[in-house]
């Protein structure tokens, strides 16, 4: 290439005015002082008639809202914007979906003088990104149907049980949570199955595991197995079935007229127990390590007590008491003295006191279930 | 969690001054004051902070439905005036933290002394005789707009963001930093903002108010300023001749000439 390719006699005019994107420059208050032809073209606006107007007028009333909340500050705090998306009202009515890049020019006293734009067509982006947008608004709604049946259902109740639980996923539940909650009656109203689970993960997978593992904990217990008992079988399922792999469940059996307690915890926190007259304590009997997590050559051990009339259980996952920077211990004892503190109100809230008290950053999902035994 | 690090509070100025507190509005975050606070701190003990969701603010801390209103934004409010201790607050709110002091000062009327309205509106949508500015399809477009917006934020860099406070820089070279925000919530706020209808508060403040109305605001037209003036048991009607909805920004000068003139008459 040598200075007299005739390629290089382009001019800077040229180079303006049929851009491959639309050039536009405002004064500082917004007035268009200068267009391009591209832009001329893609919007359908004669330069004579928009020269004067203010770029403003050019958007739809939703993007004015957005130009003067968003584009306008960030152009003033960082004298430049990039990749804005505004759409730009064509002379025809229709729309043109537009990325805007902006850059202000100062002068000596750093007052803004002008403003350049460049515009590109940004129509098949746009309507890409709306597919992707809309398949991932799908699997959201695809996964809450999924969490809203799994703890749907109204708790079991009756004259001797009352059952309340406390639910809310991280991070203000744009995705589904890892852990479930369950109760359900083993028989005709005399003794109730609660479960509080924790799966591996999040999201959808998290959901259909859940999903699973809450049947087959349903179907184990209706067949009698207590809860020891139960938890090893539901460990055949996980492995076999290659469902559920570390997942923490505490499950327990309560007859509400003897008011026994059976109880076993598969790597999960121990639950509290709450008995009138006397500070709550936690369960550690019954535990063992996480669902098909290693090979065991005993069966599952399991605890058992008495629910006072007037008593309640908790079950709880361990958004509850971990904290990152501290330990384990300090989180349960905690709980335990909010439990205290807490105790005589009612039930659900209980929970409610219970959780706010316990003062979590909401970055993991938090699942409590409460079993009172009326008195 | 404690307000001052949840809302990433920021107290600058005169200790032993009288507070005054300022509350961005839609769009970005306490930023937005970097010309106008200045001012007032050889006199006053400034409070910035950010709204939950925007700015340096603790997004984990987002709740739908704590923040399903106003009234959660104004609670934020409290929770930071309590957390100071602070009383007598000269409260300056834009855009639709106007509204949320509105409802901090009916809550807890003896921590706010004074209230400064930037570009106030009770409600945006029109309806029948009150013109707020927009239609239902105005805000419906505006809110289906914002997916196509997400100014740099991804739940990648987010928490690249958050946890580099000794290497600012790696924020300021991130585009659009300023009105970063997580799209979901922003798109939270925007449909708890423009679809707020807070007319009936204003008659319960107590607290001397300053209306501070912009010329050829698309966002808070004259009428809907002067609506928010006779409302208000007791305020004062400025007109400034500032156009568009960020005097803050676009005229700092005449902003804080006019908060002065209320505050230290």
């Amino acid at each position: 290439m040598t200075h007299d390719d005739p390629r290089l006699e382009e001019t800077a005019e040229e180079l303006f005015e049929d851009a491959p994107c639309g050039y536009l420059t405002c004064g500082a208050d917004g007035t268009i002082l200068r267009v391009n032809r591209t832009f001329e073209h893609w919007t359908g606006h004669d330069r004579a008639l928009l020269v004067g107007t203010r770029f403003r007028d050019l958007l739809a009333p939703a993007g004015r809202i957005y130009h003067e909340t968003h584009y306008l500050p960030l152009l003033q705090m960082q004298g430049a914007v990039r990749a804005i998306a505004l759409d730009i009202v064509r002379a025809d009515g229709t729309r043109l979906a537009a990325l805007i890049n902006s850059v202000q020019q100062r002068d000596e006293a750093g007052q803004p003088r002008i403003v350049r734009t460049t515009i590109f067509d940004a129509t098949d982006r746009r309507a890409y990104e709306r597919e992707l947008l809309r398949a991932r608004r799908h699997q959201q709604e695809i996964a809450q149907l999924l969490e809203r049946g799994l703890l749907s259902g109204q708790p079991p109740s009756s004259a001797d049980l009352c059952v309340e639980v406390f639910y809310r996923a991280a991070h203000g539940g744009h995705e589904v949570g890892g852990d479930w909650h369950d109760a359900f009656w083993l028989d005709d109203e005399q003794t109730a199955g609660v479960v509080v689970g924790d799966v591996v993960g999040r999201g959808i997978e998290a959901a259909a595991t859940m999903g699973q593992l809450r049947s087959a904990i349903r179907a184990l217990a209706s067949t009698g197995l207590a809860p020891g008992a139960l938890l090893d079988a539901l460990d055949g399922f996980a492995a076999r079935h290659r469902v559920g792999r570390m997942t923490t469940v505490a499950y327990a059996q309560l007859d509400v007229t003897t008011g026994e307690l059976l109880y076993a915890c598969a790597g999960h926190p121990p639950p509290v127990l709450l008995t009138p007259g006397e500070p709550p304590r936690f369960l550690w009997d019954g535990r063992s390590v996480p669902l098909d997590s290693v090979a065991l050559d005993a069966p599952r051990p399991q605890g058992a007590t008495q629910i006072a009339r007037g008593g309640t259980l908790l079950l709880y996952t361990d958004g509850l008491v971990e904290r990152r920077a501290q330990s384990l211990d300090v989180g349960l004892e905690h709980l335990l003295d909010e439990a205290a503190r807490h105790a005589g109100e009612a039930v659900a809230a209980m929970l409610t006191s219970v959780v706010r008290a316990m003062d979590d950053d909401h970055s993991d999902d938090l699942c409590l279930l409460a079993a009172h035994r009326i008195v | 969690m404690s307000a001052l690090a949840r809302n990433n509070v920021n107290v600058h100025g005169n200790p032993d001054g009288r507070p005054m507190m300022f509350a961005h509005g839609f769009g970005c975050d306490q930023n937005m004051w970097r010309y106008v606070w200045p001012a007032f701190e050889d006199d006053f003990r400034i409070v910035l902070f950010d709204h939950v969701g925007a700015g340096g603010s603790d997004a984990r801390a987002f709740d739908r439905n704590r923040y399903s209103s106003l009234r959660g934004y104004a609670d934020d409010v409290v929770e930071i005036s309590r957390e100071l201790d602070l009383s007598d607050t000269v409260f300056v709110g834009h855009s639709v933290s106007a509204m949320i002091g509105v409802l901090a000062a009916t809550t807890q009327p003896e921590r706010y002394g004074s209230l400064v309205l930037i570009g106030p509106s009770p409600r945006y949508i029109d309806d029948g005789e009150y013109l707020g500015g927009f239609s239902e399809e105005d805000i419906a477009g505006l809110l289906d707009s914002m997916d196509s917006n997400f100014l740099g934020w991804s739940s990648a860099m987010a928490p690249v963001i958050m946890g580099n406070e000794d290497r600012p820089e790696l924020g300021e070279e991130l585009t659009n930093s300023f009105c970063r925000s997580d799209p979901e919530i922003a798109k939270q706020f925007a449909r708890v903002t423009f679809m707020s209808d807070n007319r009936e508060d204003l008659a319960a403040v107590r607290t001397p108010s300053l209306v501070l109305q912009c010329s050829d605001d698309p966002i808070a037209p004259e009428s809907v300023g002067r609506y928010v003036a006779r409302c208000l048991p007791e305020s004062r009607y400025v007109q400034l001749g500032a156009t568009g909805h960020c005097p803050n920004l676009s005229a700092p000068q005449e902003t804080i000439a006019a908060i002065r003139a209320f505050v230290d008459p």
